[in-house]
């Protein structure tokens, strides 16, 4: 599958919201674990070797599911593919409890899970749709109801 | 650089819903041609696919850091494209199938990116923070409106039950037992009160605290005269403070 690499390496070079050394382990057996330079950047999760500007991959965080697999491990696994697992060694519980829960907000579809939650409440209280004012209530990234059948496969 | 490929063209044609779905012709990189191909927005993602039957996507494009903008094009009409801001960046040219087809893609994919998301989030949420903090603040408020209108209607009546007939003390012309003219000074104090009356106009808000209240160990006993000649206008200044009052009370009850 193509992708605009070009693009998306220039995009691991933004800030980040969050970055840190952690010990990494891909989901093949057979893989072991080592030091990388993790950086989340909107719903990417980048990795560097330690002493390089590019990174090696990219994963995307989206229909994935983070769990604490220990004290200071934490696995992201994706739903097609459930038990290939990356593990992330953390340096300490506090900082694998911040990573989980900055990697399950990194999401698209958790923001928008966000959006609609608010919009629905504030319209419940007001009366009023909020996003009427910026001319987007009708567009269906927003809708509250989006609802659509899967498609037929 | 490696990408979770199967895990992204999963995201495609999984089952949440798609943003925006249908043809476009897109310029190829290698071979210039437009080829037709059927596009799957989702998120900030743009997946193309050789049909629409298509199991597995034959590209993505992530929108993140760029900007679509419409384009002259020599052999297509209704030509877009998308750029990316970073040096030798690709440049995709698309073009729709006509004018409304265009604008509705165009509008959609500059709404793609995951920060437009993210500022739209920032926004609703600090609206629903706003829009609870007036709920909380609104319904202290009325509680307390309600709890000053029982008084005052307590002491209006009081004030209505006191002055009966035509009063006929010390003022010139009536009508209807009311006087216009200012009074002449009054031993209880009233004229300050009366001078309060005069400068507590319309549109005070929150309401000035009628004098009564101002008296000591809640007496109810009203420190205006019956013949006050200013009592028609303390009387329908209290009757409009009581009316709004019983407006906003009632409107109060509606809600909670």
């Amino acid at each position: 599958m193509r992708f605009n690499e070009k693009e998306l390496v220039f995009l691991s070079r933004q800030p980040s919201e969050r970055a840190a050394e952690l010990g990494m382990r891909g989901p093949k057996k057979g893989d072991v674990v080592k030091r990388r330079l993790v950086k989340l950047i909107v719903n990417f999760l980048f990795y560097f070797r330690t002493d390089e500007d590019e990174p090696i991959g990219a994963l995307l965080l989206e229909q994935c599911r983070v769990e604490r697999e220990d004290d200071h491990v934490f696995s992201i696994a994706f739903l097609d593919e459930a038990e290939r697992k990356y593990l992330f060694e953390c340096g300490s519980q506090e900082q694998c409890v911040e990573w989980i829960d900055a990697v399950v907000k990194a999401s698209y579809e958790f923001m928008r899970k966000n959006l609609i939650y608010y919009r629905t409440e504030i319209h419940r209280l007001t009366g009023k749709d909020p996003l009427e004012q910026y001319g987007i209530s009708d567009e269906t990234r927003f809708r509250v109801n989006s609802g659509l059948p899967p498609p037929p496969t | 650089m490696k990408l979770n490929e199967r895990s992204v063209a999963h995201y495609a044609t999984c089952n949440s819903p798609p943003d925006k779905t249908g043809f476009l012709f897109k310029k190829g990189e290698r071979n210039t041609a437009y080829h037709r191909r059927w596009f799957i927005l989702k998120g900030n993602m743009l997946f193309y696919f050789e049909e629409k039957e298509s199991r597995e996507p034959v590209g993505v494009i992530v929108l993140e850091g760029c900007t679509v903008e419409l384009c002259e094009s020599e052999s297509e009409e209704f030509a877009f494209a998308i750029k990316f801001d970073c040096v030798k960046a690709k440049v995709y040219k698309m073009a729709a199938e006509n004018q409304a087809a265009m604008e509705s893609w165009v509008k959609a994919l500059s709404r793609a990116s995951f920060d437009y998301m993210r500022l739209v989030v920032k926004e609703l949420e600090r609206q629903l923070e706003e829009v609870q903090e007036e709920a909380r603040s609104s319904q202290a408020k009325s509680m307390l409106k309600k709890h000053q209108l029982q008084l005052q209607g307590a002491t209006f009546s009081l004030q209505n039950a006191t002055i009966t007939g035509p009063s006929q003390e010390g003022v010139s012309s009536r009508e209807n037992g009311v006087s216009w003219s200012k009074p002449p000074s009054v031993p209880n104090g009233v004229r300050d009160t009366q001078g309060d009356c005069s400068e507590r106009g319309d549109g005070v808000r929150p309401p000035p605290v009628p004098p009564r209240r101002k008296t000591n160990g809640g007496s109810l006993e009203s420190p205006v005269s019956p013949g006050t000649g200013c009592f028609s206008k303390l009387h329908d200044w209290y009757g409009k403070e009581v009316a709004e009052l019983r407006i906003e009370w009632l409107q109060s009850q509606i809600h909670w």
